[in-house]
């Protein structure tokens, strides 16, 4: 059995049969749990391409499946991401229990995880365009449930990604084309121009970043949060492929410059609207904007310095978007809870989500002791080293971004209710599980953080 | 001219139409035989590159596609609430008018980006171009659906011309199918029973 076909076909399968399967909910998310993790473990344990013997037994797991005449191939270098992408996916069904998703969020999440991991198999790479879109669509079901009436935040969010892939399409024309006429300059601008714009649709860059603080705030924020955290993962790894594969694109210093450009807007605006929104579902939109736009300032320190910074913010970025929607769920789903004002009091009535909640903003603000630290500390020195301006942004749009989570543990810190615990166990197990996840990373982040570097293993020519 | 170039300056024609009678119909089933009729002009452009076993998915995808939509009865789903009226027609109208002068404009210079012929260039960016208007003035899920369909063609009207993959044939369809589903589903979602 191929990799693709373990890690791409059978949980697309699986994902069909849990589907049928929806109206029991604890067996559903226990199967996806099961599956998940067990792909995780064997994408840990197992080598691709390479036999491998327990005692009488040996076994191979071959790295392609052919399709339609082009392939699809996981590789061993592939292994760290497929490792991450199941243990994230396995954790997020699991508290969905929890968090009270809809009952399409777990066996359409498995299919539109399964697309994702298609998408960095699928060769020629640029065809990946086509499964990330297949993935979005799938994903629209649990964003709008059935029963409930959707806001605009889906509908922008269907839109702005059905339109970033035809450009993404149109780039790898120009792009092939430049490799067999390198010499003709007008097409070196054509590339850029649909590379430019389909990744402006696709990772939400400044101006089309608007339906995430909408499909945050409209839609259930736990399902909001896996789409946003594992599609955005998924592009900016896939980015990675346009830097490995074509020389000239690793040597420009317009590509660089304008990530820079663009990740100092998004920072800085995210943090800005953050420090005056109203709505703790918005807010967790703009930590998102905020967090992308150090994504793409990590890449723009080049692909010496910044590399592997980009690839270590994976982890505390999961772990705190997921600890974040996990509160919020929780949160929202308070009794008398209908918005931000009833804040007043929080921590009071509910402690551990409140807190929760609060280490999760802060982690993504980079407060010292928390997850979101100790990279972003070394993703500002290294910025600091290049330019002078640029860290002063940062410090502006983090500063705007931590008003924002002040005024709301202000608000939660304030009133006279009598101390009381209200959430169950099992949510004060999860919020737990999530709020030490955040703070061990943060005090240990040489034991966790360099693991990430790992998921730079497919991407030969950029190590 | 030749015959088939008069037929793709026809398929130019019957898009343009098609494209605009989305844009200003406010009746579905108007909506959906613009649709059909669409794909006719989609699967001629896209026959001119590729061979017409290929091409015949596009026009049977878009078929079905609009089958789907029209399956559920979007009878209050396509009525804007800001421009159903005439002045709201006008207005459509005329900003079609000046996307399809944009178009007229474009098209002899996007021949030294995307090597195709004028009608084929024409007839994909008027899709383009009304297929955006159409994402651009409305929040209703069949218009947005509509839309997204629309552009969707004028780009494979275009991306017929440099690729020719039967697995990009397949995915697209695939796309094309899902987006309808999608639509489908958006608009009897609300009415349907919650599942929590």
């Amino acid at each position: 059995m191929s990799a693709p076909l373990l890690f791409v076909l059978l949980p697309l399968v699986v994902a069909v049969g849990l589907y049928f399967a929806r109206a029991r909910r604890w067996l559903v998310v226990v199967l996806a749990g099961i599956v998940c993790f067990s792909l995780s473990a064997l994408a840990l344990l197992a080598p691709i391409d390479t036999l491998v013997q327990i005692g009488p037994i040996s076994f191979e797991i071959p790295s392609t499946l052919l399709i339609l005449g082009r392939r699809l191939v996981l590789e061993d270098g592939h292994r760290p991401f497929l490792a991450l992408i199941y243990t994230t996916a396995g954790f997020w069904f699991l508290g969905s229990m929890v968090a009270r998703a809809n009952r399409l969020f777990v066996p359409m999440g498995l299919a539109m995880v399964a697309l994702l991991v298609a998408v960095s198999a699928v060769e020629p790479f640029l065809y990946a365009a086509l499964l990330v879109e297949m993935a979005v669509l799938v994903s629209v079901p649990f964003l709008a449930p059935p029963g409930k009436p959707f806001g605009q935040g889906v509908l922008r969010y269907l839109i702005f990604q059905s339109l970033a892939m035809p450009f993404i399409l149109l780039a790898g024309w120009s792009l092939a084309s430049i490799e067999a006429n390198p010499s003709n300059q007008a097409l070196y601008g054509q590339a850029e121009v649909f590379l430019g714009l389909g990744f402006a649709f696709w990772l939400a860059v400044f101006p089309f970043y608007t339906w995430i603080p909408l499909l945050t705030e409209q839609s259930h924020p736990y399902t909001a949060g896996f789409v946003v955290t594992l599609l955005f993962s998924v592009i900016l790894l896939f980015s990675l492929n346009f830097l490995d594969t074509f020389a000239w694109l690793r040597s420009s210093t317009l590509l660089f410059q304008s990530l820079r450009l663009v990740g100092l807007i998004m920072v800085v605006t995210g943090g800005v609207w953050a420090a005056f929104q109203r709505n703790q579902a918005r807010l967790m939109g703009y930590a998102v904007i905020l967090e992308l736009g150090i994504s793409l300032l990590a890449l723009s320190l080049g692909i010496a310095e910044g590399l592997n910074l980009f690839a270590q913010l994976f982890l505390p970025r999961i772990i705190t978007l997921a600890t974040w929607a996990l509160a919020l769920a929780i949160l929202q789903r308070q009794p008398g809870f209908r918005g931000f004002s009833d804040l007043r009091g929080l921590l009071r009535r509910a402690p551990v989500v409140g807190i929760t909640w609060m280490l999760a903003y802060f982690s993504l603000g980079a407060l010292p002791l928390l997850a979101g630290f100790p990279v972003r500390m070394v993703v500002m020195e290294t910025l600091a080293s290049q330019s002078i301006g640029a860290p002063l942004w940062v410090m502006a749009g983090n500063m705007g971004y931590l008003i924002g989570g002040l005024r709301a543990l202000a608000l939660m810190a304030s009133g006279d209710d009598p101390w009381r615990i209200s959430e169950t166990r099992t949510q004060i197990a999860m919020l737990v599980i999530g709020a030490l996840a955040l703070i061990l990373v943060g005090l240990f982040p040489g034991v966790f953080v360099p693991g990430m570097n790992g998921l730079l293993e497919p991407f030969t020519r950029l190590r | 001219m030749t015959l088939t170039e008069v037929v793709s300056y026809a398929a130019f024609a019957l898009l343009l139409v098609t494209s605009l009678a989305l844009l200003l119909s406010q009746n579905w089933r108007w909506s959906i035989i613009a649709l059909a009729v669409q794909y006719v002009g989609v699967f001629w452009l896209v026959m001119l590159s590729w061979p017409i076993g290929l091409s015949v998915v596009k026009l049977v995808t878009g078929w079905m596609a609009g089958a789907l939509i029209g399956s559920s009865q979007p009878a209050e789903e396509l009525k804007d609430a800001t421009f159903s009226n005439i002045q709201g027609m006008v207005f459509r109208l005329g900003v079609s008018l000046v996307g399809l002068i944009l178009v007229f404009t474009t098209a002899p210079k996007l021949v030294d980006w995307i090597p195709a012929g004028q009608p084929v260039l024409l007839g994909a960016l008027v899709l383009l171009v009304n297929g955006l208007l159409q994402l651009g003035m409305t929040t209703r899920p069949l218009r947005v659906i509509l839309g997204l369909l629309t552009v969707l063609s004028g780009f494979e009207i275009l991306y017929a011309v440099v690729e020719q993959s039967v697995l990009v044939a397949g995915l697209s369809s695939i796309i094309t199918l899902g987006l309808a589903l999608l639509g489908a589903y958006l608009m009897a979602a609300p009415e349907m029973e919650a599942e929590e």
